[in-house]
């Protein structure tokens, strides 16, 4: 394996960092356009096509009301389309809600890929130093939803072999429902003091205790931690000089095309696919060695 | 399937409910507005649209509303005009009469949308609160006094001069004295 995820944890999660951050900070149409490229693109390199295709239309489902919520309440702007209810309907808010309500959908789908990469003993092993018991938590609550879906499965699978949903009628599927709802919530419960017992028989988080760990930091993990440390120094100095300032209102501001500024967009761009370059070369590579045999 | 066609029918009669409680109009179709012609017997309010308190703090204004267009050199927006004053008119229902007549931006909260009550401006002529600075936005005095209270609670008499002022400094740089003071108290206080 020669993907994203073989890299250091610590490396993985600094750019993770800073890729919701830049995100998040800048409402500039070049840099929602990178993250969302550089998104789908590891995504894709994740989990392939169908997959990619399946979160693309999620994703428009999850933009699209976004979008157009903001023109609602949002009255700035001097193209003026038509008016609701004696309040102005703008091009401009309905733009800005277009970009803000893509930023969004960046940021979560680069939530979705975290996850998948940096898995929860990673996360153990980047805290369960430093802060046991809050890293112990929030690994637990990373865990919670998935873990919830596959015992909701279990459950509801054990019911029906007993003999529930037999019937078409409502209340019997609802009282069935509440059923393994409950028995859910108790398990979970359970399974939450189990693991934490677990972890202190173990002895974690004693003092002067050492765990082993696969995770080494090599040389590779340095030069993909200098490379990115390069560009985080030039994007943030884009950021100070106002190179990724954006405004929307009242009118929308023109894209600057100088040498200059094509020169930034590149940078972004280039930080923003560095995962799903390497996550496809490892792919690629692996299919031709594969081919060989 | 008989299901489905319940389901659908639900959502179409929720649009309908819902487009036929909100009013569609064009451009043009707003801003035709009728304003009555001044007579003898006809009551009437002076109103103004001021912003000279941004031209002092220029290098507050966000860089974009930086225009001739959003303020004025002599920072008038709406220079003194006489309008008449219908029965009952608040100084909201003027305000947003005069806007749509002179095709001036202005953008409010609603009441119903509003803790105090009261419709509240957010801004005119694209220059919104904040817009120049963390305590610049919209007042308004009548007569040269501030009346303490919500513009649309305020019912216009005759021969009333309004006064629309944006501040950049909570009102104390147009002489509202009455939040200057409430603010030096909590001051002292603490």
């Amino acid at each position: 394996m020669n993907g994203f995820e073989s890299f250091h944890p610590a490396v993985l999660f600094i750019y993770y960092i800073l890729v919701v951050c830049f995100s998040m900070v800048s409402r500039h149409p070049v840099v929602i356009l990178a993250s969302l490229a550089g998104g789908f693109l590891f995504f894709g390199a994740l989990n392939g096509l169908r997959k990619t295709l399946k979160e693309l239309l999620f994703s428009f489902c999850l933009f699209v009301p976004m979008a157009v919520t903001n023109p609602i309440f949002v009255h700035n702007g001097e193209t003026i389309l038509f008016f609701m209810n004696d309040n102005p309907v703008t091009l401009e808010a309905m733009i800005y809600g277009g970009a803000a309500s893509l930023m969004i959908v960046c940021v979560l789908l680069w939530c979705r890929c975290y996850s998948a990469i940096l898995t929860t003993d990673k996360f153990l092993y980047l805290f369960g130093k430093v802060i046991p018991k809050l890293g112990l938590i929030l690994s637990m609550a990373f865990r919670f939803i998935p873990l919830f879906k596959h015992q909701i499965r279990k459950i509801n699978q054990s019911q029906k072999t007993m003999g529930l949903y037999a019937t078409d009628s409502v209340p019997d599927r609802i009282r069935g429902g509440i059923r393994v709802f409950d028995s859910l919530v108790s398990w979970s419960m359970e399974n939450s003091i189990d693991t934490a017992d677990a972890m202190k028989a173990r002895g974690y988080g004693l003092h002067g205790r050492t765990n082993f760990s696969l995770f080494r930091f090599k040389r590779r993990d340095g030069i993909l931690l200098g490379i990115m440390g390069g560009f985080t120094v030039l994007i943030l100095s884009c950021f100070a000089v106002g190179g990724f300032d954006f405004f929307y209102y009242p009118y929308v501001a023109q894209l600057q095309l100088n040498p200059e500024d094509i020169a930034r967009y590149l940078i972004i761009f280039v930080f923003y696919l560095i995962p799903g370059i390497i996550e496809a070369r490892g792919k690629l590579t692996g299919k031709y060695l594969r081919s060989k045999i | 399937m008989k299901k489905n066609i319940i389901m659908i029918g639900v959502v179409i009669l929720l649009v309908a409910i819902l487009v036929s409680g909100t009013k569609f109009q064009s451009v043009d179709e707003y801003y035709l507005t009728h304003m009555e012609d001044i007579k003898e017997d006809s009551e009437t309010v002076t109103i103004s649209i001021r912003c000279d308190t941004v031209l002092d703090n220029w290098d507050k204004l966000d860089p974009q509303l930086r225009d001739e267009k959003y303020v004025p050199s002599d920072g008038v927006i709406l220079p003194e005009t006489t309008y008449v004053l219908r029965p009952g008119d608040t100084a909201f229902d003027i305000l947003n009469r005069v806007c749509r007549y002179n095709k001036i931006h202005m953008e409010y909260q609603g009441i119903e949308n509003n803790a105090y009550g009261s419709a509240y401006i957010k801004g005119i002529n694209y220059l919104y609160e904040f817009s120049c600075g963390k305590l610049s936005g919209w007042m308004f005095t009548v007569n040269g006094k501030y009346p303490g209270k919500g513009c649309s609670t305020y019912e216009m008499k005759n021969h009333d001069k309004i006064e629309w002022i944006y501040t950049c400094d909570l009102g104390r740089d147009v002489g509202n004295e009455y939040n200057g003071a409430d603010m030096q108290k909590e001051k002292d206080k603490s």
